[in-house]
């Protein structure tokens, strides 16, 4: 448990560390880098002002106030200021600290919050309640609900937050977990075997990205385990204030994983691969130490294991598009993977990669933030998008499925013509097609 | 990745049924009356009227350590107009005004110690003009220094001073604190290029000082009394600036030295051999470890001291600095010394420098870094000045800083929770000042005096050269509510604010 301050007005359980929050200087290299501070110039709704609350908080000056939890919840834990903070401050973890502390002081309604603890507790954990879950929306859009609701322009009388929903859900196909083959034998020379953590949002919502990531695997020399009884990461919960489902969570897929034998695990999407590097700061001090090390050792972005196994190319043939590449924060921030997807990308013979400004700016999905402030999110989406018109690329390539969401949403809603692709999309195409 | 967001929204929702509107707290209006902020908020828009305590909490610090003020509101007025409303709120209500950029500051010079209003002016943050003619560019105050200078290179044109925080802070607090920046060496400090500034004295009478005339000797120089005046004279709105044209060539030369001393060594024979380059920084052992572990380019390690110099101009002068420069490392023995090998490399060198003191910060939860700044002849006396004053009080302290100009920045790593620990720091300092101005130095080259060095301004200036800054503060404003509190020792405390540090609620 970390350190407190004798007249903390933090709960004790699951509080931030007073020391992390001591580190801030306050010098403000933070403030060009935050989206939110960008939008409102407001100071609390800083990086350093963020600390700052935390700080009093922390010192017994300031009562966990309503304000304290809203800022909290309206930090897009995009993790930028982590990257410009020369002392080290983690002001998006320092956040997350704050979410769980706000279920204490300012718990939810009885309802919600049985609403809450069912979604995160229950359904979240539950692979198969997930995907049970989607069903009525893979109804609607069957049946040609969706398409009658767009074309009669029902969904503009939504509210808008369902209005959001509505759009930016793509169709539906049965989701992979329960698809994609256990274990798929490497294709030529072996290189070694990995495990593929398949996120949630990854099987229920893009599991065409994720076929590819697993024929990739297999073609570039890997055996691929998928095991079924993978758990969710964890990061909802984080996002959310639940650290100890998360925990939970966590040990379940540490069991897991190292139960395979796997030489690494391999993640496509930046959120997971962010959250599973996160295992060993969440059960510090509570589970053998040496067991996470070893799971933590283990865990890489596909780009990150393909950039340092070195790619194959003998195989792939050209791909001529002209690409632009919008960083996950997760990726760049939260795993300070910049360098990795670009080499993915530039050993794709035939692509021209042609940077955007600001390419590691939050995109504004930032889990439910994009639904929860709609208007906040749009203003940062349309910043982001206003760069990749800018490039007059032919795609945009991301690697994460809330950015993938987002942007599509995003791109959609302007009439842009960039279709939205993940970076094994682009490295499938490169490929021969075949059986894998 | 968080795709049951849909369910959170729901969760939402469906709270927002149940709950009804929170009540606002108790405290919201606790200090200033409702009358007031309403007052303010429609003279200067509702969006721009900060009063709730999480708000005033965070408006109340800078960059100094253990120095933290608690405003009774803090407004961002967008035009003159709205700004000059705030004035007149404030002295109708007799409120202290604080004004404040980016709060980047490092002697509390933005800090509403004495409570009252914070004024900000971020929000006023439009270029005016670049006027290719004259070589000017007119800017509100609260532009970013880094769009400043942007905006002049999509014009050909160089604005050089370039403070360690200049992609946040702002051209109006650059001016009120004169800051100096990596190329004072070469290029000055702002006041070198401030050609006019206009703005409101504590009345809300305007004033406009300077022109974009090359020369102008009409009258007292206001405008050069406004620069470095850290906000207790007058409300900078507007500035314009000098710009020059970019040189067209710069080699960046590295230099690692065992010992700090042989690096001061190298700094004093630069100069004395007549060779002015635009930048020349010290980074000692602790500040290299430091900023390697933030940024990961390569430094070593094991060395006592690194300089980084950086020479530009014309190509031949550039070629043949960069000699002379290598001469004199090799003359004093610099244990390594190598060239940037490109230019990306070379802005990665100095954008790691400017990440020299945050980066200490890692070290431990407290910096306290000063300021002080000698005659370049006495370099290597004052570093051994330091390592000494270090032993003799037993502390860790971290020092770099613009060794061309003197300049440096002695920082030490401390925990302000140890207050035994934090006293023998200032007694560190004090041994040091009192060094630094026998040598004919100054307590502060470039952060300002503002809260954190009030003690020491006396020692360098006296009763009468204090007597007469009095004298001019009383002029511009003669009520004291321009940001009381700063430079002079004793100011009182105006009627109505709070005791430094309380807060309400």
């Amino acid at each position: 448990m970390a350190e407190q301050c004798l007249s903390s007005n933090f709960h004790p359980e699951d509080a931030p560390g007073y020391e992390s929050i001591l580190q801030c200087m306050r010098c403000g290299f933070c403030l060009a880098v935050c989206p939110t501070y960008a939008l409102t110039n407001r100071e609390r709704s800083s990086p350093r002002g963020r600390a700052a609350l935390a700080r009093a908080v922390a010192e017994g000056k300031l009562e966990f106030t309503p304000a304290v939890r809203d800022e909290s919840f309206f930090c897009l834990d995009c993790k930028a200021c982590s990257t410009a903070c020369p002392s080290g401050v983690r002001v998006g973890t320092i956040m997350e600290f704050c979410r769980s502390q706000a279920q204490v002081f300012h718990p939810p309604s009885l309802p919600a919050g049985m609403l809450r603890d069912f979604i995160l507790k229950r359904m979240l954990p539950s692979p198969a309640l997930m995907e049970t879950s989607m069903l009525p929306v893979r109804l609607y859009q069957r049946l040609g609900l969706q398409w009658a609701v767009r074309r009669l322009g029902i969904n503009r009388f939504l509210p808008d937050t369902l209005a959001k929903m509505e759009g930016i859900l793509p169709k539906l196909t049965p989701p992979l977990r329960m698809e994609i083959p256990e274990m798929i034998p490497a294709l030529g020379k072996k290189r070694g075997r990995v495990g593929f953590f398949l996120g949630c949002a990854m099987s229920l919502v893009f599991p065409e990205v994720s076929r590819q990531t697993a024929r990739i695997l297999s073609r570039q020399g890997f055996d691929v385990i998928t095991p079924k009884e993978v758990k969710c990461c964890g990061a909802p919960h984080l996002a959310e204030g639940d650290r100890d489902t998360a925990r939970r969570l966590a040990r379940i897929n540490i069991d897991l994983f190292l139960s395979l034998g796997v030489d690494f695990i391999v993640t496509d999407c930046a959120g997971c691969g962010c959250a599973l590097k996160e295992y060993e700061e969440l059960l510090e001090g509570l589970d053998d130490n040496k067991r996470v090390v070893r799971f933590r050792a283990k865990i890489r972005d596909i780009s990150e294991f393909l950039a340092e196994a070195g790619i194959r190319t003998e195989e792939l043939r050209p791909v001529p598009l002209t690409v632009t590449y919008h960083e996950p924060c997760h990726l760049v921030h939260g795993q300070g993977l910049s360098v990795p997807p670009r080499q993915v990308i530039r050993a794709i013979p035939g692509v021209e990669l042609r940077e955007m400004k600001e390419s590691n700016w939050c995109c504004g999905m930032a889990g439910s933030f994009a639904l929860k402030e709609l208007e906040t999110s749009r203003r940062i989406l349309e910043r982001k998008l206003a760069h990749v018109r800018a490039t007059g690329a032919d795609a945009l390539v991301t690697a994460n499925p809330g950015c993938h969401l987002q942007l599509a949403w995003g791109v959609r809603e302007l009439g842009m013509k960039q279709p939205v692709l993940h970076i094994v999309e682009l490295l499938g195409r490169s490929l021969p097609t075949g059986p894998i | 990745m968080r795709l049951p967001t849909i369910y959170f929204c729901i969760i939402e929702r469906f709270e927002s049924l149940l709950e009804p509107e929170r009540e606002p707290c108790g405290w919201r209006y606790a200090v200033l009356n409702k009358t007031v902020i309403d007052h303010l908020r429609q003279k200067v828009g509702a969006g721009n009227v900060y009063h709730e305590r999480e708000d005033l909490l965070v408006y109340g610090y800078d960059a100094t350590p253990e120095i933290a003020g608690f405003p009774d509101v803090a407004v961002f007025p967008e035009n003159r107009e709205g700004l000059q409303a705030a004035l007149e709120v404030s002295r109708r209500e007799g409120l202290a005004v604080t004004p404040r950029g980016a709060a980047t500051g490092l002697s509390g010079g933005s800090t509403p110690f004495q409570g009252g209003m914070v004024l900000g002016l971020t929000r006023m943050n439009r270029i005016r003009e670049i006027d290719e003619e004259n070589l000017t560019l007119t800017a509100e105050a609260g532009v970013i220094t880094v769009d400043l200078f942007n905006a002049a290179a999509a014009k050909g044109l160089f604005y050089p001073p370039d403070p360690g925080s200049q992609n946040v802070s702002t051209l109006g607090g650059n001016v009120a604190e004169n800051a100096g920046g990596l190329r004072g060496l070469k290029y000055g400090v702002t006041r070198n290029y401030v050609m006019a500034l206009s703005g409101f004295l504590y009345d809300g009478t305007e004033f406009h000082a300077g022109n974009k005339c090359v020369k102008d000797v009409a009258g007292y120089s206001l405008r050069d009394l406004l620069v470095g005046s850290e906000g207790t004279l007058g409300i900078i709105t507007e500035v314009t600036v000098r710009l020059i044209n970019p040189p067209q060539d710069k080699r960046t030369l590295l230099a690692y030295f065992r010992d700090i001393r042989t690096a001061g060594e190298a700094v004093s024979k630069i100069i004395a051999a007549r060779i002015i380059p635009a930048t020349l920084e010290i980074m000692d052992k602790t500040t290299i470890n430091c900023v390697e572990d933030y940024a990961g380019i390569g430094l070593p390690r094991d060395m006592g001291a690194l300089l980084l110099i950086e020479v530009d101009g014309h190509p031949a002068v550039v070629a043949e600095e960069a000699e002379g420069v290598r001469k004199i490392l090799e003359e004093v023995r610099a244990d390594v010394i190598r060239q940037a090998a490109n230019a990306e490399e070379a802005a990665q060198l100095a954008a790691a420098r400017r990440t020299a003191l945050s980066a200490v910060a890692r070290v431990s939860p407290t910096t306290i870094l000063e300021d002080a700044t000698v005659p370049r002849s006495r370099l290597a006396e004052t570093f051994a000045e330091i390592e000494r004053l270090k032993e003799k009080y037993g502390i860790r302290v971290a020092t770099f800083g613009h060794a061309g100009d003197g300049n440096l920045h002695p920082t030490a790593v401390t925990d302000e929770r140890n207050r035994e620990e934090v006293a023998r720091v200032h007694a560190f300092f004090s041994d040091l000042y009192e060094k630094v101005l026998s040598m004919g130095g100054t307590v502060s080259g470039e952060h300002g005096i503002g809260i954190a060095k009030k003690g020491y301004l006396l020692r360098q200036f006296g009763e009468g050269g204090i007597g007469v800054m009095r004298r001019i503060k009383h002029a511009f404003d003669p009520d004291g509510r321009l940001n009381p509190g700063k430079i002079f020792l004793d100011e009182g405390i105006p009627a109505g604010s709070k005791i430094p540090g309380e807060t309400n609620g």
